[in-house]
């Protein structure tokens, strides 16, 4: 079954998408030139934007009807642009849990989400300390630790070199494959793509006619 | 106690040597605003010249309708000032902002010429220069709340779009920003408030005083004028920004461009 899939959506008279299925559980890669819509598309699945013309579908169900907010707590997307609270790691968790109603999570919950994203960096320790790397996987450690049906990745190693990025990426990879999560991730690496795309959607700047 | 002294031509003229004053310091300095000091000094003297003429017609010929105009000029000057100076704003905020500053001015005003003073609101003498600080203080009021209000949106972008990504809702997520900037458009009246009497005498009891208004009675209007300003401030800045907000978010929980309708 797929878990997502989309009609030839356009978006903003430039952008116009082939349709997409997504099945459930996958690993599925976007790729494309920067300029290819790759970010929006995955702004239009998780309703922050809505297409033009096209409709988008999570698990059967047209997402143009269904409750925004829920959409995306079930497609969860991390964006390309880390963003941490000046504080430490752990009233991060704290405070991105807190928007979410959610009450703050142990300490053996963090640490278990950090060591996920080779983030183990001691949870008092200040994210204004951290360098780009490492404040990208907390972030990372954070989202992922909300849970979702389908995780929406957008360039989610870019800051790691390349062994770092395989690492994390292989613990996400595992880590979702456990849980039945569905993968759909943004990246310009190409060994990336290479090892651990199950399917690969390729878009292309295409022109409105 | 005596009324006001009558201020003679040329003894008036010669406060303009302190302008030219600043103007020397200005040239020195090249300081980039000397243009606007010049038009500026001019514009306040026209319009202080107009508005004393207006003002001394009116008084000697009172009719409603021209205490109402007066108003009503005020009140769209002002609107125009807000909403000019934050072109970028979508209509719809436009119409929050102009709404909020004409209603809580409008309500002030009238209570605090019918209750307060208990004259006719349509009294010259009290409604336009008790109107003109209430107004001219919202006016303030709201442009520094709207000010901090944008700039702590479009500098914190990314904190927002990720959090609209987790799937909160954009009310939670704007609303920090919404008291933020109220308590900046606030903070310049409490802290006059605190100051008052003691580090300076205000200009409306200042002004009651030298035109022989016995100082308990000056301090009373002080005390309520004061009071109206920061009540009107405040109203003024929490209608526009309450229902300002509203209209950067749309029903799909979108965040729609702060900017101006494209």
């Amino acid at each position: 079954m797929n878990i997502i899939e989309t009609e030839a959506i356009t978006f903003a008279g430039i952008l116009n998408y082939p349709p997409v299925q997504i099945p459930e559980g996958s690993v599925t890669f976007l790729t494309g030139d920067s300029g290819s819509g790759k970010t929006t598309f995955l702004r239009l699945l998780n309703s922050t934007l809505t297409p033009v013309s096209g409709r988008v579908f999570y698990r059967g169900k047209d997402t143009g009807f269904e409750d925004p907010l829920e959409i995306r707590q079930k497609m969860l997307l991390t964006g390309q642009s880390v963003y941490l609270f000046d504080t430490t790691i752990r009233d991060n968790f704290r405070m991105y849990y807190e928007y979410r109603d959610l009450k703050p999570p142990s300490d053996e919950f963090i640490k278990e989400y950090l060591s996920l994203c080779i983030a183990p960096f001691p949870i008092t320790s200040s994210c204004n300390t951290l360098s780009g790397g490492e404040r990208q996987r907390v972030y990372l450690s954070i989202f992922l630790s909300f849970g979702a049906d389908a995780f929406l990745l957008d360039e989610p190693t870019s800051a790691l070199d390349r062994n770092l990025s395989d690492s994390v990426f292989s613990n996400i990879v595992s880590f979702a494959k456990k849980s039945n999560i569905s993968l759909v991730v943004v990246s310009h690496d190409t060994e990336l793509v290479r090892k651990y795309a199950e399917y690969e959607v390729s878009l292309s700047k295409r022109v409105m006619v | 106690m005596n009324g006001v002294v009558e201020l003679q031509i040329w003894q008036f003229l010669s406060i303009y040597l302190l302008l030219i004053v600043v103007l020397v310091i200005f040239l020195k300095m090249r300081l980039s605003q000397t243009k606007r000091l010049l038009i500026s000094s001019l514009m306040m003297t026209i319009q202080l010249i107009a508005a004393g003429f207006v003002l001394t017609y009116i008084f000697e010929n009172p009719h409603p309708v021209y205490t109402m105009i007066y108003l009503s000029a005020m009140l769209i000057f002002a609107s125009y000032q807000v909403v000019g100076k934050n072109k970028i704003l979508n209509r719809k905020f436009k119409l929050a902002i102009v709404l909020s500053l004409s209603t809580s001015g409008a309500v002030v005003l009238i209570m605090f010429v019918g209750v307060i003073v208990g004259v006719s609101m349509f009294n010259p003498q009290y409604t336009i220069p008790l109107g003109g600080m209430i107004i001219g203080n919202a006016m303030t009021g709201i442009n520094l709340g709207l000010k901090n209000f944008s700039e702590s949106i479009s500098t914190q972008r990314n904190k927002l779009e990720n959090l609209l990504n987790l799937g909160v809702d954009p009310k939670r997520i704007l609303l920090p920003h919404v008291n933020q900037a109220l308590e900046t458009a606030l903070m310049p009246t409490i802290n006059s408030m605190m100051g008052m009497g003691i580090i300076f005498l205000p200009g409306m009891m200042t002004g009651q005083i030298l035109s022989g208004t016995i100082p308990t009675t000056a301090i009373l209007y002080q005390i309520a004028i004061m009071i109206a300003i920061c009540s009107t401030v405040c109203l003024a800045v929490f209608g526009s920004l309450i229902f300002g907000y509203r209209t950067l978010y749309n029903d799909r929980k979108q965040f729609v461009s702060f900017l101006q309708d494209s």
